[in-house]
């Protein structure tokens, strides 16, 4: 079979199975609709960029985020759920040219799921969450992220009690962008502390 | 606390062989089958049909089928189409539906309609 019949095989597969499941009443299109949309709308690192990109240009709002970060968060029009299930507890931080923060969660895996989004594969390993809390700079090290000796390193073990996440700090040349604009240069890991913020000179 | 089920799902793949691709945070889907499958298989089990774990099994089993007959990198390599597979064989064995009214559906489905 070539790519495109193959293809057009498994799309008639799914199709052929969801709709069997359907007609003999055992789910509905509309659970399978949102468990979807759950992945694709509401639960993303897109949240979390938004709350940053909001940050960034609002310094009141950075503040109150800083202070009480569920009721910050609960005033963005964000979907469903971001204060829900790991979504409480939430705490932000900020990155300064002082002070960088990095968080892990040395116990298991927690996360703030809802703003952040899937952790990334390496949150899990044993050997990050170790060395994550012994030997933070040489970690970021191997992230490419090269912290001077003049930057504080904090590392923030996030639990089921409290969730950080990374205020990054905004990247120089980004003056007048839209608060779209920053959102779409967030990632996932910049929110994490294991990165910074990178803007493409190339636009 | 209240876990949403979707969470999960993904956490107990999280780091794992059976984890799902993905990119920048999100999952990546190439193409409208493969949300489609993983939004089958989890509903299924959302509602109770099967425990997720034996989706899990499912898949590392479908998985490691491929391992065995290919080299590890081969180009044709296709979570989905492992996933896909999983789910039609968890199923079929627990006769939620037959294997030959699942060929005979994908059939129709891949005719052409004039």
């Amino acid at each position: 079979m070539n790519e495109s019949s193959r293809e057009a095989y498994n799309a008639a597969r799914i199709k052929a199975l969801e709709s069997l499941l359907i007609e003999k009443g055992i789910i509905t299109s509309e659970t399978v609709d949102q468990v979807i949309d759950f992945f694709e709308k509401d639960m993303g690192p897109f949240n979390g960029a938004k709350i940053v990109a909001k940050a960034w240009v609002d310094p009141e709002f950075k503040q109150r985020l800083l202070e009480d970060t569920p009721s910050a968060i609960a005033q963005m029009n964000l979907p469903r759920g971001m204060a829900g299930a790991e979504g409480e507890h939430m705490k932000a931080i900020e990155n300064t040219p002082d002070v960088h923060n990095l968080i892990v969660c040395t116990l298991c895996s927690c996360y703030p799921w809802p703003v952040l989004g899937l952790p990334p594969y390496w949150f899990k390993d044993p050997t990050f969450r170790a060395r994550a809390i012994r030997e933070p700079r040489k970690v970021l090290k191997e992230f490419g992220l090269d912290i001077p000796e003049t930057t504080e390193v904090r590392v923030w073990d996030t639990s089921a009690q409290i969730r950080w996440f990374v205020i990054p700090e905004r990247p120089a040349s980004t003056e007048g962008w839209t608060e779209e604009q920053l959102a779409a240069v967030v990632t996932p890991e910049a929110m994490q502390g294991a990165a910074k913020v990178q803007v493409s000179t190339s636009i | 606390m209240q876990i949403k089920f979707e969470q999960f799902v993904t956490a107990s793949m999280l780091g794992n062989q059976d984890a799902p691709p993905r990119s920048n945070g999100e999952l990546l889907f190439q193409i409208d089958w493969e949300s489609r499958a993983f939004g089958v298989a989890i509903a299924l089990s959302k509602k109770g049909h099967y425990e997720w774990e034996d989706f899990r099994q499912e898949l590392i089993a479908s998985i490691a089928e491929w391992e065995a007959n290919h080299c590890q990198d081969d180009p044709n390599w296709d979570y989905y189409q492992r996933w896909l597979l999983a789910l039609e064989r968890l199923v079929c064995e627990l006769e939620l539906i037959d294997i030959e009214e699942l060929e005979t559906r994908t059939q129709q489905l891949l005719k052409p309609t004039f």
